[in-house]
């Protein structure tokens, strides 16, 4: 059967955990915590301007994975240089598009002009602006990989469902319809190989994309919608959804080190935003 | 008997909404414990629909009418849930991979009883009771993706277990696999039809695998009517051709003998196994000698494929080599089946003859042409590809358009093109279908217009990846028939299969593949009667099984295909 030998699982997203060292605190909290003491600041650094406050946040958060979290060589590799070199980068793209008229043309910054060609100038100020919108983008990253690197799919379900009470059906759909991704991706390579088969991949520009696409959907929905019944009939046949909650053999707790976390997390993001306001960074 | 039957119908008739006939009509049975029930049927027969009733799916999970009763544990399913009816009754489904819901065969097989609230202390008792019991338990940790066809089946008996119902129902439970995962999961279900705690409801074409471990059958008319229901010996044996003319397909063990017979060879009852026809064979003292074979391909004929040296990576440069360094000439006008087991690379291989995939410069070449270097319109004129879903293979919104396109892409003009359409419309059956969308046809026409775009544009060389994966052995042997009608009118046809007994019966030549290499390529009675398909980790098809161990009659030892039997066919 080429299904079972095309999928191939590079990381296994539902496998639980073996047991991390405790000075890798971070896999032993809960779900809920890892999402909850980082979620205002996300909000709050959509509205802020200026490099110190996303630069603090991006620190703070590649700090707390490289200290709490169970990392591989890559994965740090990725964090301490990758994150940078991609920030810098980013914020020179997106400077170079900045309205001239959004750089504030009293500052010191906006006079120092960095390339000079014709009559464009990209000034200092134009490229600071870019680098605090790529550097806010990079801290609402890193402190979303928080929970995403130390938290299993199953753990957080588990979290959503105990903790935070949303009902078990709609947590335990979520992970059946994970199950489905990897499956539609090999479906979509052989209904691809299929059409350039029979020749009519044909065709280039935006017209002949977006018939090629609606092409792709029809057998992937028919088969998507086939496959989503025959799970649902599978999952009713095994009593899913029969009482208003269902046997939990592995408890998620809502521990004191959960609200110590979320505490000193909230404290010291309320400093740093405290001091970052003082020293006159908006 | 006076115990109290499990399961009781009364008179069960179901229609679909929106649907024709009702299909089963007016069934009336009574399934009673540790009994093992084989039901039989063509297909629409309703086996399937029979089975989904059995555990309240329908009428309450599908839009369907139930007329009559049934009662599962002496209550009426309507007036209980499924997951009420899930303590008694659990179902085990065809397709493995839409089983499963969780990350680890630990987390599934807790899923039933977790659902039905039970202690934590008992749900890990009853998993793993059930994984060691299907052979699991060790892998408990593992995710299922990694598993097998005939693992994830077996994952999917075990969940059924945990749930400690009384009776198991399996619909199809083999179809979508190898017959290495065949054999596993009927080592598993003959271990529980012997250990007697569960009544078990299967439903099957596969006979060859069934036959021993059943003791009961119920057979469907077309009609969805109960016709026989009796003791599996009794009614194969006695009600044969009854059997074959309601459709239903039989142990092909009991289809050589029944042809046998009818050339006078005295076989008296009836085998239904290879070891019981081989036996019969064995008492008797002479046999006549066996037709010749008569599939030889005409000597010096051009080739149509050569491939040389061919290697092929999944899955980018630093895939895994799934084809390594294949040498195979094919014939123009052979009819060559590829085989192997899962993962030995027949697929890669067709795919890249096809030019599906690309394969390297110059390694493969179809009637003159490099398929990885061609476009479209050359490689469609000269070799056709169907994919295992003839689903992938649509584009087009109606039946005609469908056909219509591959002629277009040749640059054929308006009107030979209508009539072109036509042709193959009469060809495959489809002409009364020209206007409606190719997804609202029946599994058999799907898989008749995806052979029919495939060769639309005058192709004459037909590639196929397991065209009979997932159908029942009817419509098998129709597709099958037409591949042997276009191989006998000079198409040359490869077909990547499971089902050897098939291979037996149509193909000429036969390439085994093992981890991706080319073990060997022949004549089919030469390779089935080999080393080949043992060293390929393969099975020998039941005819071959049966023969292969003859010592009275060594002359029958290479008997592979029904056609090498004397006489005519039985049916």
């Amino acid at each position: 059967m080429s299904t079972a030998s095309a999928t191939t699982v590079a990381r296994n997203p539902y496998a639980e955990q073996t047991p991390a060292p405790p000075a890798r605190f971070l896999h032993g909290l809960n779900p809920i915590a890892k999402l909850a003491a980082p979620l205002p600041v996300m909000i709050a650094l959509l509205v802020t301007r200026g490099v110190a406050i996303p630069l603090a946040f991006t620190v703070l958060a590649v700090a707390l994975l490289l200290i709490g979290a169970r990392l591989s060589g890559r994965a740090i590799a990725v964090l301490l240089i990758a994150t940078p070199v991609g920030v810098a980068l980013l914020g020179l793209s997106l400077g170079v598009w900045v309205d001239p008229s959004r750089v504030d043309a009293a500052s010191a910054a906006a006079s120092v002009v960095l390339v000079e060609i014709g009559d464009w100038r990209f000034t200092l100020g134009a490229y600071l602006i870019g680098l605090a919108t790529a550097l806010r983008i990079a801290a609402i990253l890193m402190l979303s990989l928080i929970a995403g690197l130390t938290t299993t799919g199953p753990e957080l379900v588990r979290a959503a469902v105990q903790n935070l009470r949303v009902p078990y059906r709609i947590g335990y759909t979520a992970l059946a319809a994970l199950r489905f991704v990897p499956r539609f991706g090999h479906e979509l390579e052989v209904i691809r190989a299929a059409h350039r088969v029979r020749g009519t991949d044909g065709g280039r520009g935006p017209v002949a994309a977006v018939r090629r696409t609606i092409g792709y959907a029809i057998p992937l929905l028919a088969s998507a919608i086939r496959h989503a019944e025959r799970v649902a009939l599978a999952m009713d046949a095994r009593a899913f959804g029969a009482h208003p909650t269902r046997t939990e053999r592995t408890i998620s707790r809502w521990r004191p080190r959960d609200t110590v976390f979320v505490l000193c997390f909230w404290f010291i993001s309320a400093a740093i935003f405290a001091w970052a306001l003082a020293a006159g960074a908006r | 008997m006076t115990v109290a039957p499990l399961l009781e119908l009364d008179a069960v008739r179901i229609r679909y909404q929106g649907g024709g006939r009702a299909t089963p009509d007016g069934v009336s049975l009574d399934i009673r414990p540790g009994e093992v029930v084989l039901v039989l049927g063509p297909s629409g027969c309703g086996k399937s629909t029979l089975a989904l009733a059995l555990d309240g799916l329908v009428p309450h999970a599908i839009a369907a009418e139930l007329d009559g009763t049934v009662h599962v544990a002496g209550a009426d399913t309507r007036e209980r849930s499924v997951a009420e009816l899930s303590e008694h009754v659990a179902m085990v489904f065809q397709d493995p991979d839409a089983q499963i819901v969780t990350g680890t065969l630990l987390d599934e097989v807790a899923f039933g009883p977790e659902n039905r609230l039970v202690p934590a202390a008992e749900v890990l008792e009853r998993a793993e009771r059930a994984l060691k019991l299907v052979g699991l338990w060790d892998r408990r940790a593992d995710n299922p993706d990694v598993l097998s066809g005939g693992g994830r089946q077996r994952l999917a008996i075990a969940c059924a277990l945990a749930l400690a119902s009384p009776v198991l129902v399996l619909d199809e439970p083999t179809a979508n696999l190898d017959p290495a995962g065949i054999d596993e999961v009927y080592a598993v279900l003959r271990e529980l039809a012997n250990e007697r705690d569960h009544a078990i409801v299967l439903i099957e074409h596969n006979l060859d695998a069934a036959v021993d471990i059943v003791d009961r059958v119920l057979v469907l008319d077309a009609a969805g009517r109960l016709v026989i229901d009796g003791p599996v010996r009794d009614v194969l044996r006695g009600r044969a051709g009854e059997l074959l003319e309601l459709g239903v397909w039989l142990p092909v063990s009991t289809l050589a003998a029944m042809r046998l017979r009818a050339a006078g060879v005295p076989i008296d009852p009836l085998p239904l196994t290879p070891a019981e026809l081989a036996a019969a064979l064995e008492a008797i003292e002479t046999l006549p000698a066996p037709a010749p074979d008569p599939a030889s391909v005409p000597a010096a004929s051009a080739p149509a494929v050569t491939v040389r040296g061919c290697s092929v990576r999944r899955g980018g440069r630093r895939g895994p080599v799934v084809v390594n360094e294949v040498d195979l000439d094919v014939a123009s006008g052979d009819f060559l089946a590829v085989i192997g087991t899962n993962g030995a690379g027949k697929t890669t291989l067709l795919q890249a003859i096809a030019g599906v995939l690309p394969a390297p410069q110059g390694t493969v070449d179809v009637l003159g042409m490099d398929p990885s270097r061609a476009d479209a319109r050359d490689r469609a004129g000269r070799i056709g590809f169907v994919f295992q879903n003839p689903e992938h293979q649509f584009v087009a919104h109606t039946v005609a358009d469908e056909l219509d396109l591959g002629l277009r892409l040749q640059g054929v003009a308006e009107p030979e093109r209508r009539d072109e359409v036509e042709r193959m419309l009469r060809r495959f059956d489809l002409a009364e279908h020209a206007d409606r969308h190719p997804f609202l046809l029946s599994g058999g026409q799907k898989r008749r217009l995806s052979v029919g775009t495939a060769l639309v544009a005058g192709a004459p060389v037909l590639a196929l990846d397991e065209p009979t994966f997932g159908q029942d052995r009817a419509r098998a042997a129709e597709l099958l028939d037409i591949l042997r009608a276009l191989n006998e009118e000079g198409t040359t046809v490869l077909v990547v299969t499971h089902d050897l007994q098939l291979v037996a019966d149509y193909a000429s030549r036969v390439a085994v593949m093992q981890d991706g290499r080319l073990l060997g390529v022949g004549p089919t009675a030469e390779v089935l009667a080999g080393p080949l398909i043992e060293a390929a980790g393969l099975r020998h098809p039941p005819l071959a099984r049966a023969t292969r161990s003859l010592v009275r009659h060594p002359e029958w030892q290479s008997v592979t295909r029904m056609s090498q039997l004397p006489g005519r066919t039985a049916a």
